[in-house]
């Protein structure tokens, strides 16, 4: 699988050996040490996915997290290092796709990056879906609301896909967590609640009132078309 | 009995330890009852001694006084009778009738019996009779309904005896009004010495209740409770050095507890700081792995113990990261429903123990969360495989609002001396014995399980294995991450806003 992958971490053996155990994966990589060399790094050039971790010296994961989010969509699997589960819910809400506490194991990360990269490749419906005043163009990987552009991640996008092909059915955590994040077994069902808020914010005419993507109490999530 | 309150004011931080059996108690108002008593009888015997001994001393003033005078009335009397001697018929009655005009009573013997009033005819004793014939003056009283005194002798110059008779009647009634009152204010002094004494036993053991409420509330961990001290008597000084020693008390816990939570905070540092390294050491070892047949023998044997040993350090990093976070009460418990067998199940799949473990049971659901409850499970099943032999039963059942798990081995038992420290940190059965596991399984399954609003006990017997048993509410306590924690993320109080209709106690679904 070839594919792009920025490695930001700022202990110099973490770095290494990511970067080798995804080099040898197939990816080509490229590291950076601190919060602005992973901008300056990811301004330069096409960049499919970032690892990042949260801790950094002068600007943090967060803000680099943000700043990315301003511009790009490029999925990013985040690294936390801290002992605080809250820390995982805001580099979530900041815009991360996916996270893997430390320390973590290199298949698994490889996995994760592997997984967040093939939400990019799903197989394309025969024409785009149309439901709730939205049109999900699966093939060109883009969503439009009165034909304008929605911003949205790829685990976004994968998120509403899923939810749009079957308006009406409801979505267990488990289940969203199985088909987006390819996570199985006990996820983080946390992961599912922050994407939908996100996609909420960008898809709904009122994120407060969510009228299109419904949460059902006690089950899970569903899509309501009309 | 009133008092005023004991000055507390809530210093314990943490829960009132949970008294299984309190302290023997004294039922209270005994002693105050015995001090009244003591005191009433001190009271009433001194009074009753005081006042019968004066009764008993005047009675006895009063009556000699009254035969005195009798007497020298007799001896006048006979002086007189001698006048009328000898006794003709007529003498006798001119006696008899002066007598009786002058106020006196008398009794005449002189060969008959001649009383000069026939109402007042007393018998007289021979003992009397016998020393009035022998020439002396002799007297008696006489205890009939009208109490009399006869005071005989014989008239000079002849054998007639007189006898003069004293009314006591009024003497006796004096007496017996006397006593009257005695036994009144005897029975006065009694009343109020109980009043006295229970008014005073009450105020002095007040400060004994409050001293007891004080040391009850100090046990109960309200470790500001302090006595007032008032005015400069024993009591105060009491209350001064309880005050005392509940300070130092009070320091010195304060003190265990800064010392705890220093260690908890070294703790969490060297879990935190160990992360880094260990995390290049799990990524180094998966790539050396990877290529351990490329490498010469030795060389090959070194690499392999190295990738095993870092998974053990790997285990004890996250074993003591988790525990030191459990420590910190940063953990939320999110409630879900969960069908508890069915995580038995995905947990033993998910481990590879299919064939070392059976689990009975058919769906049992609870209330609970389920990654606390396979932290629990998964430790307690692991802990029975590695060192139970044989078969691994794991049974689930539901008691009233309650679900128990039962985790036995058929190993060979944990010694009785053992299994009070099961669940302490880094505390190994066989010290020799160092295992995969880091000594901190049991101490985290325990804690995960408080969490849950459970308990978690363990019974074993040498030679017929071990049972866990996880016991839980059918409805766990959902709960935020605790005050502490939150105060210390106010930064990011924008998390719980930013997550309005998909909380962390919503059910995330239950599809097995």
């Amino acid at each position: 699988m070839d594919g792009r992958v920025l490695v930001v971490e700022d202990d110099a053996s973490i770095r290494e050996v990511t970067a080798l155990g995804l080099r040898r994966a197939g990816f080509r990589v490229d590291t950076a040490a601190d919060g602005r060399q992973a901008l300056t790094a990811w301004r330069s050039g096409t960049v499919d996915l970032i690892v990042l971790d949260i801790m950094l010296p002068g600007l943090d994961g967060l803000q680099v997290c943000r700043e990315i989010r301003r511009s790009s969509a490029v999925p990013i699997l985040m690294l936390t290092a801290r002992t605080d589960t809250i820390d995982v819910v805001v580099g979530l809400e900041c815009g991360a796709d996916d996270y893997l506490r430390k320390p973590f194991d290199l298949p698994e990360l490889v996995a994760r990056v592997r997984s967040v990269l093939r939400r990019a490749v799903v197989p394309p419906e025969p024409g785009p879906l149309r439901v709730g005043g939205l049109e999900i163009d699966s093939g060109a990987f883009v969503a439009r609301r009165d034909g304008q552009e929605l911003p949205l991640t790829t685990t976004e996008f994968r998120l509403l896909l899923e939810l749009a092909r079957r308006p009406g059915q409801v979505f267990t955590r488990e289940l969203l967590l199985d088909r987006v994040w390819n996570h199985s077994y006990l996820g983080d069902s946390r992961l599912v609640d922050v994407a939908v808020q996100r996609l909420r914010a960008k898809v709904e005419a009122d994120p407060g009132n969510p009228r299109l993507i419904r949460t059902v109490r006690g089950a899970g999530y569903k899509l309501v078309a009309g | 009995m009133s008092g005023e309150p004991v000055a507390a004011a809530t210093a314990g931080t943490r829960p009132a330890p949970a008294t299984t059996a309190g302290p023997p108690t004294v039922r209270p108002g005994r002693l105050r009852r015995r001090l009244t008593i003591a005191f009433v009888l001190v009271a009433g015997i001194s009074a009753g001694v005081l006042a019968g001994g004066s009764y008993l001393l005047l009675r006895q003033a009063r009556y000699d006084a009254s035969l005195h005078a009798a007497a020298a009335d007799a001896r006048y009397r006979l002086v007189l009778a001698g006048q009328f001697l000898p006794l003709t018929e007529q003498r006798r009655t001119e006696l008899l009738t002066s007598f009786e005009g002058s106020g006196r009573h008398v009794v005449l013997i002189a060969g008959d019996t001649w009383p000069s009033d026939p109402a007042y005819a007393p018998a007289l004793t021979e003992r009397l009779r016998s020393t009035v014939a022998a020439g002396e003056l002799g007297y008696q009283r006489s205890a009939g309904p009208t109490r009399l005194l006869v005071v005989g002798g014989r008239v000079p110059g002849s054998t007639a005896e007189l006898y003069v008779i004293t009314d006591e009647e009024d003497l006796v009634a004096g007496l017996e009004q006397l006593r009257n009152a005695l036994a009144a204010g005897w029975v006065l002094v009694v009343l109020l010495a109980a009043t006295v004494g229970h008014t005073l036993a009450r105020r002095t053991l007040e400060p004994v209740g409050r001293a007891s409420r004080a040391a009850r509330a100090i046990t109960e961990g309200l470790l500001a409770t302090r006595l007032p001290v008032a005015g400069r008597d024993e009591f105060s000084g009491w209350a001064a050095s309880f005050n005392e020693m509940a300070e130092a008390l009070e320091a010195k816990i304060a003190a265990l507890h800064r010392a705890q939570e220093r260690e908890r905070r070294f703790t969490a540092d060297v879990a935190h700081e160990l992360r880094t390294p260990v995390t290049a050491l799990v990524g180094a070892a998966s790539l050396l792995r990877d290529h351990l047949d490329q490498l010469p023998g030795d060389a090959r044997r070194a690499g392999e113990l190295l990738v095993t040993d870092v998974v053990r350090l790997r285990r004890l990093v996250e074993d003591l990261m988790e525990i030191s976070r459990l420590d910190a009460g940063r953990e939320a418990v999110s409630v879900t429903d969960v069908d508890a067998p069915g995580l038995v199940r995905r947990i033993v799949a998910a481990r590879g123990w299919p064939d070392r473990v059976t689990v009975d049971g058919g769906p049992l659901r609870l209330r609970t969360d389920p990654r606390r409850l396979e932290r629990v499970l998964g430790n307690l099943i692991a802990n029975a495989v590695q060192h139970g032999a044989g078969e691994v039963r794991v049974r689930t059942a539901r008691s009233g609002d309650r679900v128990h798990v039962d985790v036995d081995d058929q190993g060979p038992g944990i010694p009785a001396e053992h299994l009070p420290r099961l669940f302490d940190r880094f505390h190994k059965v066989d010290p020799a014995r160092s295992g995969g596991g880091s000594g901190l399984g049991l101490a985290i399954a325990l804690e995960n399980a408080r969490l849950l609003g459970g308990t978690l006990t363990v019974h074993s017997a040498p030679g017929t294995g071990t049972r866990f048993r996880l016991d839980l509410p059918g409805s766990a306590p959902e709960d935020v991450p605790s005050t502490r924690a939150a105060a210390e993320n106010a930064g990011s109080t924008r998390v719980s806003s930013g997550l309005p209709d998909a909380g962390g106690s919503e059910p995330t679904g239950g599809t097995g």
